[in-house]
């Protein structure tokens, strides 16, 4: 029987709605319109949330206080550019393809927001716990690729093809080593499904049973996370901002909440993978553990960010087909021979 | 066969990384780089032409507009133009403080090199850790002129005021404080593998190209020339300082950085070695209120941050210069960027022209 | 071993993260001026002034206009000294040229403004301003 603090609380609300409404059924389905909506307000947050967290991590790296103006603390900053946003003047370029250029922003943001379904957050919390997660996770969040080229195919401007060209080629070579990597811990556990591979973490952590492919899944992460010192697509010093160069307003914005969605997914992902997900010793709740670990690796990936210079297009690419891929191969070959051994001795 | 054809991508007048407002007209062939064209005149100002209608003390603050992070420098090689050009002597103490404040002006210059090149290279941290590092300087000059940046204080025959006892003390604090600065760009720029990725083996020029297209200052010595003007004519009191001038090997980007670095540390010998010999006496020579040299002309050249610096002024014996013309080594070096991004991809391009270091104020006069 | 100085660089910046920080927490905390400071508004002493007009031979931007008015006794006085904030460059040619002592930088940094007649303003009535405040 499950036991996490999200998973009773959820119990309960059930048992509360229950009486009132009488059908089983209708319940469950209340309960999952519930769930979409808690998810879609998670990634909504994580926007909010990251849009100050990422200026005051920077600045505090720089040396700098940060945002201090608006609200307590500066707490209020994202809302005050939330605002500005939304009051900016709309600037449709000449010549844009127009179809592709509107769909842009709102297709990017969709995978970032599918891919919550199928995190576990906590102890039997998950929303699709599917006997293919890893799989389909990954195939889902594969799909970013194409908004990022068609922003910057229809957007008529050379800076924003270029960006969209130097997504494809980055994102689709750093897919096999990461997918890669993450074999050792299939063939560890057996499974695809994401709250299985969180439960064989419960004696040891996939972090010190597979340290070369949590390196491989770190640099990965940034790559398709278009973040620093990876993020080439935006190159600001050389394409201006890539494919988002001629994007304004709320548009611009729905491009940067798919991004900070991206980013805590990245950390979710890392702390589900490697760190034991929700699992951690008893004095504290399973989701506390659970966000503390995805916090901290999202503050791992921002301080990596904000130290490094960005790299170039050809090092990267050789990097991730000449060292990484190799090493991800290297991985899954001693992993093979572990697991071996391991039953043997048994 | 799959043809690719070639584009052309206007790089500025507005673009983050053009230090100021350059076109850069690059031709790609996808990200390869065939040409870059750099078209200038956006920041022209005609201060040449400005300075045949000022007398030659009102000249002096127009040359803080030239490079304007090393507007010192600036000051220095016109006024000892025109001191060359009517007679004037300079006393001791005055070249003393004249070379304590073109040294210290040239490691804020150099902040700027670092600052913009590693945020160039995509690291904001970079750029944020060097200019907190140069305000220190510009705190310095506020001290000793009441200016960050356009100081104006070298005049024709001296210096604008006697430096204080402040300033001094200030100045000797910033100097114990360079090896610790050093260290920590060390740390984090020098050692950093992807930066040195990126730098080395990249926009090489070599020495014959560099002398060819008139290349000056740290550039060419990162070509492997030994060419500073401060060890070739002595002007001042160089001939009696210790420093080296630091040289590079192959002509990289890599080079040109290590070369900026290692100047900050000779440069912070320089101003040591001022301050302990510091001299008594005035700050200021003889100067005539009404400043007319004799009729003829004159070129005096001085190792600006960026390279020789030259001006040439043509007397008519009227209290008004008939003709400044100005060397300006940013401008020359600037050549040289079509030259070093040919072959290179569209990343390197940015790289390049950081490390030239041009200053858009000194290229458009 | 490639990638220890990436580590050495991550230190670096992890020592800032919880270091002190350098920013100056500007309307509420305010650098000092140092003496020699140029900027803000010419301050006139108008006993001091002789009204030779040299600050303005000096300037080389044009930025003084000067009006002045000889009474009875042939003696010069100052009428008008208009400063136009919007050609002047600080150069301190005004000052040094003063053989009087009777001018001075007010040090007022903080001269931003939305209209361009803002930067002009007449140096006497200043001056008359102020005495008029101190009485």
């Amino acid at each position: 029987m499950h036991n996490g603090t999200l998973y009773l609380a959820g119990e309960s609300l059930k048992e509360m709605l229950l009486p009132v409404i009488g059908s089983e059924l209708l319940v469950n389905l209340i309960m999952t319109l519930i769930c979409i909506v808690i998810l879609f307000l998670l990634v909504a947050t994580s926007a909010l949330v990251f849009t100050l967290g990422e200026r005051k991590v920077c600045a505090w790296i720089q040396v700098r206080i940060g945002p201090n103006r608006v609200g307590p603390w500066g707490l209020l900053q994202s809302t005050a550019d939330m605002l500005k946003l939304l009051t900016k003047e709309d600037i449709i370029p000449q010549g844009i393809d127009r179809w592709l250029w509107v769909l842009s922003p709102i297709l990017i943001f969709i995978p970032a927001a599918m891919v919550y379904a199928l995190y576990p957050f906590d102890d039997g919390v998950i929303f699709a716990d599917v006997n293919i997660g890893l799989f389909l996770l990954i195939a889902i969040s594969s799909q970013s690729v194409l908004p990022f080229l068609m922003g910057g195919y229809a957007s008529n401007s050379k800076y924003a093809m270029l960006g969209g060209m130097r997504t494809v080629a980055q994102m689709l070579s750093y897919e096999v080593p990461m997918v890669i990597s993450l074999m050792g811990i299939i063939m560890i556990t057996g499974s695809l499904k994401m709250s299985a591979i969180v439960e064989a973490q419960s004696e040891i952590w996939f972090i010190f049973l597979q340290p070369i492919a949590f390196f491989i899944f770190l640099v990965t992460a940034l790559v398709e996370g278009n973040r620093p010192p990876f993020n080439m697509v935006e190159g600001e010093s050389e394409i201006i901002a890539g494919p988002f160069t001629e994007y304004t307003g709320m548009r611009w914005a729905l491009f940067f909440l798919a991004e900070f969605a991206n980013l805590l997914s990245m950390g979710i992902l890392t702390a589900t993978l490697f760190l034991g997900g929700w699992q951690g010793p008893d004095f504290l709740p399973t989701q506390l553990w659970f966000w503390i670990k995805a916090f901290l690796m999202v503050l791992v990936y921002q301080w990596i960010g904000w130290t490094f210079p960005r790299t170039r297009m050809d090092t990267i690419l050789s990097f991730g087909w000449k060292v990484l891929l190799p090493l991800a191969l290297l991985n899954l070959l001693l992993t093979g021979f572990g697991i071996y051994i391991f039953k043997w001795l048994l | 066969m799959a043809q690719t054809e070639k584009f052309v991508l206007n790089m500025g007048p507005q673009h983050p990384s053009t230090h100021g407002v350059l076109q850069v007209q690059v031709e790609l062939d996808g990200e390869n780089i065939v040409g870059a064209k750099p078209v200038m005149g956006y920041l022209h100002r005609g201060i040449e032409k400005l300075m045949e209608s000022r007398t030659y003390q009102q000249c002096v603050p127009f040359t803080d507009r030239l490079d304007y992070v090393s507007a010192m420098n600036n000051n220095l090689g016109f006024c000892m133009a025109v001191e060359k050009l009517a007679g004037i002597e300079v006393p001791e103490r005055a070249w003393y403080i004249r070379t304590i404040c073109c040294e210290l002006n040239r490691i804020a210059s150099h902040h700027v090199f670092i600052g913009s090149l590693t945020n160039d290279l995509g690291s904001a941290t970079g750029m944020i850790y060097a200019f907190r590092d140069r305000e220190k300087i510009l705190d310095l000059f506020n001290i000793i002129c009441g200016a960050r940046m356009t100081c104006h204080y070298i005049r024709i025959g001296g210096v604008a005021a006697d430096a204080q006892d402040e300033f001094f003390q200030k100045t000797e604090e910033f100097i114990n404080y360079v090896p610790e600065m050093l260290d920590e760009y060390n740390r984090l720029f020098t050692g950093n593998e992807i930066f040195q990725r990126r730098m080395q083996g990249t926009s090489i020029i070599s020495r014959e190209d560099a002398l060819r297209f008139g290349m000056s200052g740290p550039n060419i010595r990162a070509s492997g020339l030994s060419y500073d003007i401060r060890k070739l004519d002595k002007y001042g009191i160089y001939g009696k300082l210790d420093f080296e001038v630091p040289i590079g090997e192959n002509g990289d980007n890599w080079d040109r950085y290590l070369i900026r670095i290692r100047e900050i540390e000779e440069s912070a010998r320089i101003i040591r070695q001022c301050l302990d010999n510091m001299p008594g006496g005035a700050f200021k020579g003889k100067v005539p209120k009404v400043l007319k040299p004799p009729k003829g002309d004159a070129y005096q050249r001085v190792e600006n941050t960026r390279g020789e610096l030259g001006f040439y002024i043509v007397s008519d014996g009227t209290a008004k210069p008939y003709r400044v013309h100005i060397r300006r080594p940013s401008f020359i070096n600037l050549q040289a960027l079509d030259h070093m991004c040919r072959g290179m991809v569209l990343a390197d391009s940015v790289t390049a022209f950081a490390t030239i270091d041009p200053l858009m104020g000194e290229v458009d006069c | 071993m490639w990638g220890k100085g990436l580590v050495a660089g991550l230190r670096v910046t992890w020592r800032h993260f919880f270091g002190k920080k350098e920013t100056v927490y500007y309307p509420e905390e305010k650098l000092p001026m140092t003496e020699r400071f140029r900027g803000g508004h010419l301050v006139l002493d108008v006993e001091k002034c002789k009204a030779c007009t040299l600050c303005a031979i000096n300037c080389p931007n044009e930025a003084l206009k000067l009006r002045v008015e000889v009474d009875e006794d042939k003696k010069r006085h100052i009428a008008a000294y208009v400063h136009d904030i919007g050609r002047c460059m600080y150069c301190d040619l005004c000052l040094e040229g003063c053989n009087f002592g009777a001018l001075k930088w007010d040090k007022n940094y903080e001269g931003a403004s939305y209209f361009k007649e803002d930067f002009i303003y007449d140096a006497v009535e200043e001056a008359k301003n102020r005495r008029n405040e101190d009485e």
